[in-house]
């Protein structure tokens, strides 16, 4: 607002500038003007004046008689005696000897030598009209109207002109808003979507599982009864040991989809992340082989409670899956932290989570990585980027189930080539046991 | 032709109808200085470029010393303006505006003739017939003049439109 004012401001004090210059220079011409006029006149009635032709100098002189500027003209002959004169509403000096210029309200008095040839004669006044101030200032006054109403158009359209910016700005912040709150509800109902899914395929594959053991029981029980009476025939004792054998497989099958589907039963007990990795290094180290080192930073202490038996079986599969990672060999960081967090980590839908401490424990590869779209799809079951037959597609979402079942995150990050870490975040078991 | 409607002077001679002849003389003593500023002589008039204009009254003296008077302080540009009394024309001395009194005609005539072609002003009085490149008159006893540009022309002076428009009447160059 500050800047259109002082436009006006600068406007207006231009425009009086403007108006006072142009007032001096209609001034000094208007005396020039005159004055010219009184030496034409001074020359053209020299002879006249010369001779005391009172006749001709009057002719000379009511030739001016036309022009409204002149309020009078006066020549004045030998001892500056008046020879010839025209005055409207105005007193001329009866005598006039030497040629000067004089004001008085409202006329200017110009008076010029007449002669001939070096020789002084007389002298020629001119009476000129000068324009009264509040004449010339209304003049003016006009211009001075315009001149504000210029500059008060550029204020009021500065103003609105703000004021539609400012509108803008908030037009597009709400847009960005809502850009934002729409790009949080597609996440929200991907995350939904992908919630449903594993809820539905849990409860399938939960249901099948379990009539499945069911009936691995029956067949179990039958396998014995056979067993009891088949005795005497050492051949069938082989078969019967496969066929028990293919049924401890299957249990063990259905106990893990029964983890994804959470309808494993738990006992959690109170634990130290930290030592129960420890207690576990000896195996993890058989398991990864030589090529790959391991390099654990245990810092982690505070307790959570969660199955012992699960937890153990969750930090061999993805200590497996980190070395299936880097078939040429690598590092592999087995990390437990204390963390606090306020907000969601990547990926964890807000709904599910809740502030506080967690007992995290990370397990990093230098690995090849994955896709953005394998990452996305990490945790589905059946899902495997392994050849056919190796793996079950089960590890990690079995991984998924039990950690979720046990009030806690699993955040994977990764990039291809980049390596991957996979932390499992345990909600801090505060009591004191 | 408009030098002819202006040419009208003002000096009142006399009250009544009869004219005082010293009054018309002491006007024209008066004329005679006052014509020097509006005439322009070629510079071969003079016998140097500081010498003064000179009026030469020819003849009998009519205006008894009102010529010096009038002509005393005046000057044309840088020249002075002097007054001389010749019994008779005389070429020996420079002259550039030659008075012709009322006296002898065939004097004037025979200095009109003299004069024609040189750079001299004739200036003839109101008696007169001849008449000079300047010619007095008096009208409704007013002293008034004719000029014959032409004339002066012939002998390279030039005469100011300003005095002419005052003239009575006027002969412009060129006419015959």
């Amino acid at each position: 607002m500050l800047g259109p004012l002082a436009a006006a401001v600068i406007l207006v004090a231009a425009g009086v500038l403007m108006a006072i210059y142009q007032e001096q220079l209609y001034s000094d011409q208007q005396t020039k003007s005159v004055r010219e006029q009184a030496q034409i006149l001074a020359a053209s009635a020299a002879a006249a004046i010369v001779f005391d032709d009172h006749k001709a100098a009057q002719e000379y002189v009511d030739a001016l008689q036309v022009n409204p500027e002149l309020q009078g003209a006066a020549i004045y002959g030998g001892a500056g005696r008046l020879l010839a004169s025209f005055a409207r509403g105005t007193h001329l000096p009866p005598l006039l000897a030497t040629p000067q210029t004089g004001f008085g309200p409202g006329y200017i008095d110009i008076a010029v030598p007449a002669g001939q040839n070096g020789t002084r004669a007389g002298v020629v006044l001119l009476r000129a009209i000068t324009e009264p101030a509040e004449r010339r200032f209304a003049r003016y006054a006009g211009l001075i109207l315009l001149v504000t109403m210029g500059a008060l158009v550029i204020a009021v359209l500065s103003f609105a002109q703000a004021q539609l910016s400012r509108r803008a700005q908030q037009l597009a912040n709400a847009n960005a808003r809502l850009q934002e709150e729409m790009e949080e509800r597609r996440k929200t109902e991907e995350a939904l979507r992908q919630s449903h899914k594993m809820e539905a395929i849990g409860q399938l594959s939960g249901g099948i599982a379990h009539d499945f053991n069911n009936l691995i029981m029956i067949v179990k029980g039958n396998l014995r009864l056979l067993q009891r009476k088949l005795t005497d025939r050492e051949s069938a004792a082989g078969y019967i040991t496969n066929a028990d054998e293919a049924l401890d497989r299957a249990t063990h099958l259905t106990q893990r989809i029964l983890a994804f589907s959470r309808r494993q039963p738990l006992t959690p007990e109170r634990v130290h992340l930290s030592t129960l990795a420890q207690g576990l290094s000896e195996l993890l180290r058989h398991s990864v082989g030589e090529k790959v080192e391991i390099i654990p930073r245990l810092n982690g202490t505070w307790f959570t409670r969660c199955d012992i038996s699960q937890m153990e079986h969750v930090i061999l599969n993805l200590t497996i899956n980190a070395r299936d990672a880097m078939p040429e060999g690598g590092r592999l960081v087995i990390e437990t932290r204390d963390v606090t967090l306020a907000v969601p980590p990547p990926d964890v839908e807000s709904q599910n989570f809740v502030p506080g401490d967690y007992a995290s424990l990370a397990v990093i590869d230098t690995g090849t990585g994955m896709t953005e779209d394998v990452r996305r799809r990490a945790v589905d079951p059946f899902f495997t980027t392994k050849p056919q037959g190796k793996g079950t597609g089960l590890g990690l979402s079995m991984t998924f189930g039990f950690v979720r079942q046990s009030g806690g995150h699993l955040v994977i990050e990764s990039a291809p080539g980049g390596g991957t870490t996979i932390t499992v975040l345990m909600p801090r078991d505060r009591e004191v046991g | 032709m408009r030098a002819r409607i202006l040419a009208a002077l003002s000096l009142i001679l006399a009250t009544g109808a009869r004219a005082d002849v010293s009054l018309e003389y002491t006007v024209k003593a008066a004329y005679l200085p006052k014509f020097v500023p509006f005439i322009t002589w070629p510079e071969t008039a003079f016998t140097s470029p500081t010498a003064p204009v000179t009026i030469c009254v020819v003849g009998t003296d009519p205006f008894g010393g009102k010529l010096e008077q009038a002509a005393s302080g005046l000057k044309s540009g840088e020249r002075a303006i002097a007054v001389r009394y010749l019994p008779a024309p005389d070429p020996t001395v420079s002259c550039q505006l030659v008075f012709l009194g009322p006296g002898d005609m065939a004097v004037a005539e025979g200095t009109l003739d003299a004069m024609k072609g040189k750079p001299v002003v004739t200036v003839t009085d109101s008696g007169l017939k001849a008449r000079g490149v300047i010619s007095f008159l008096i009208e409704a006893n007013h002293v008034r003049f004719d000029i014959d540009a032409a004339t002066a022309a012939q002998g390279g002076v030039a005469i100011s439109s300003k005095l002419l428009s005052l003239a009575h009447a006027v002969k412009q160059r060129g006419q015959p």
